[in-house]
């Protein structure tokens, strides 16, 4: 009986990210800046989340490992980190796909691909380290011992280094409920940095309710510097123009205007900004976090199975694995 | 070429592409999960079975691995 739901959820499994598929080419609408590109942060995020859980039941079951000792403590716990390991690759090839849309270059060392890049390397060192290990109590050990270790630089990796840094265009504020892009406050003369962007606000200039800034933004390097014109309502205290950044699908907004202080508050707009406030793109999204916690399960399983019969079979053989 | 990349069709293939790659994952993993199962399942018919001999006293056989060097048993 539990064999035969088991199988059930299985199945409903591949219809469950089949439909996610349709859904995210053919149900979720276009996002304004974006096109179709949006549509990969149906993929992107969902992995990247399922990557952490993932890395969190390692270090559970290494834990386990270590209070208890059973080897079957070590085959999920190493099912886990291979599942981790996996998911935080596919976040990352589909974050390269996104990165040469918008930023227009499939690497450009930006603090959220350098982070998700060490945790990549944190973890191919644990398989590294396993593979390295004739012996099997030894090797199961030392290796939750450093998955432990391991999980605790992931909360850093991924949730607190990109933000920390000044300097990133991951769109953070774009698809995390709750956080912001807090902008950059400058007065008339003063020079601030807008993701990796120089930014000077060179002038204010008031017709009728409309208030026209004048920011020189310069490329990374300083390369080339651009003119850019944002606007604001003060009437109806909203953004009028938000023209795109040199090269990118990025804008640049102007959302507050202090004109005592001769001083403008200046934001990015990142591509994908709302994108999650659509019905349609919101359900599909939780609908693809469910399926791949779903298919992070069933590889868990099946994966710590696999390692499980291995075990039992290198046993019956007599030889050591 | 250029026509299955047109705007209008180019989303449809994307669509086409997407779903055979998961329809694809999705067999294989079934597969291979069907033939741990069948493993699992023998080994623990094997496990019982060697236990129920063990248990009604049929004569076992061992066998004993000698080194050619020493004479001596090195695994039973």
């Amino acid at each position: 009986m539990a064999e035969r739901l088991g199988q059930i959820g299985k199945l409903l499994i591949g219809i469950w990210i089949a439909g996610i598929a349709i859904a995210m080419f053919l149900v979720i609408p276009q996002y304004e800046g974006l096109g179709n590109a949006g549509r990969i942060v149906i993929m992107h995020v969902p992995t990247a989340w399922v990557s952490v859980l993932a890395f969190a039941v390692s270090a559970v079951f290494s834990a386990l490992y270590l209070w208890r000792g059973r080897p079957v403590y070590d085959h999920y716990a190493l099912a886990a980190a291979e599942s981790g390991f996996l998911f935080t690759a596919l976040a990352t090839v589909t974050g390269m796909i996104f990165s040469q849309v918008v930023w227009g270059i499939y690497w450009n060392w930006d603090p959220r691909q350098t982070s998700i890049f060490v945790l990549l390397l944190i973890y191919a060192a644990l398989f590294a380290l396993r593979s390295a290990i004739d012996q099997p109590a030894r090797r199961r050990q030392l290796s939750a011992v450093y998955s432990l270790f391991a999980f605790v630089t992931v909360p850093f990796l991924i949730f607190v280094a990109p933000r920390i840094a000044d300097s990133t265009l991951h769109p953070n504020c774009a698809f995390i409920q709750g956080s912001a892009c807090d902008g950059v406050t400058l007065e008339v003369g003063k020079i601030g940095l807008l993701g990796d962007r120089k930014v000077q606000l060179l002038g204010l200039e008031r017709q009728g309710d409309i208030i026209t800034a004048a920011v020189k933004v310069s490329e990374p390097g300083l390369s080339s510097e651009t003119i850019l014109r944002p606007s604001y309502d003060l009437a109806a205290g909203d953004m009028v123009a938000r023209p795109e950044f040199p090269g990118l699908r990025y804008q640049l907004g102007l959302e507050a205007v202090d004109l005592t202080a001769n001083s403008a508050l200046l934001n990015i707009e990142a591509p994908g900004t709302g994108l999650l406030e659509n019905q349609r793109t919101l359900v599909t999204f939780l609908a693809a976090i469910i399926g791949f916690t779903a298919l992070f399960v069933w590889l868990l399983t099946l994966r710590a199975t696999l390692l499980d019969v291995q075990w039992a079979l290198a046993q019956r053989e007599g030889s050591r694995l | 070429m250029n026509g299955a990349l047109e705007a209008g069709t180019a989303i449809y293939v994307a669509l086409a592409v997407a779903l055979s790659v998961w329809i694809g994952i999705f067999i294989y993993l079934w597969r291979i999960d069907a033939q741990a199962r069948a493993l699992k399942r023998e080994l623990e018919r094997d496990r019982e079975r060697q236990a129920r001999d063990g248990a009604s006293g049929v004569p076992r056989a061992s066998v004993t691995r000698m080194s050619r060097a020493e004479g001596e048993p090195v695994e039973q």
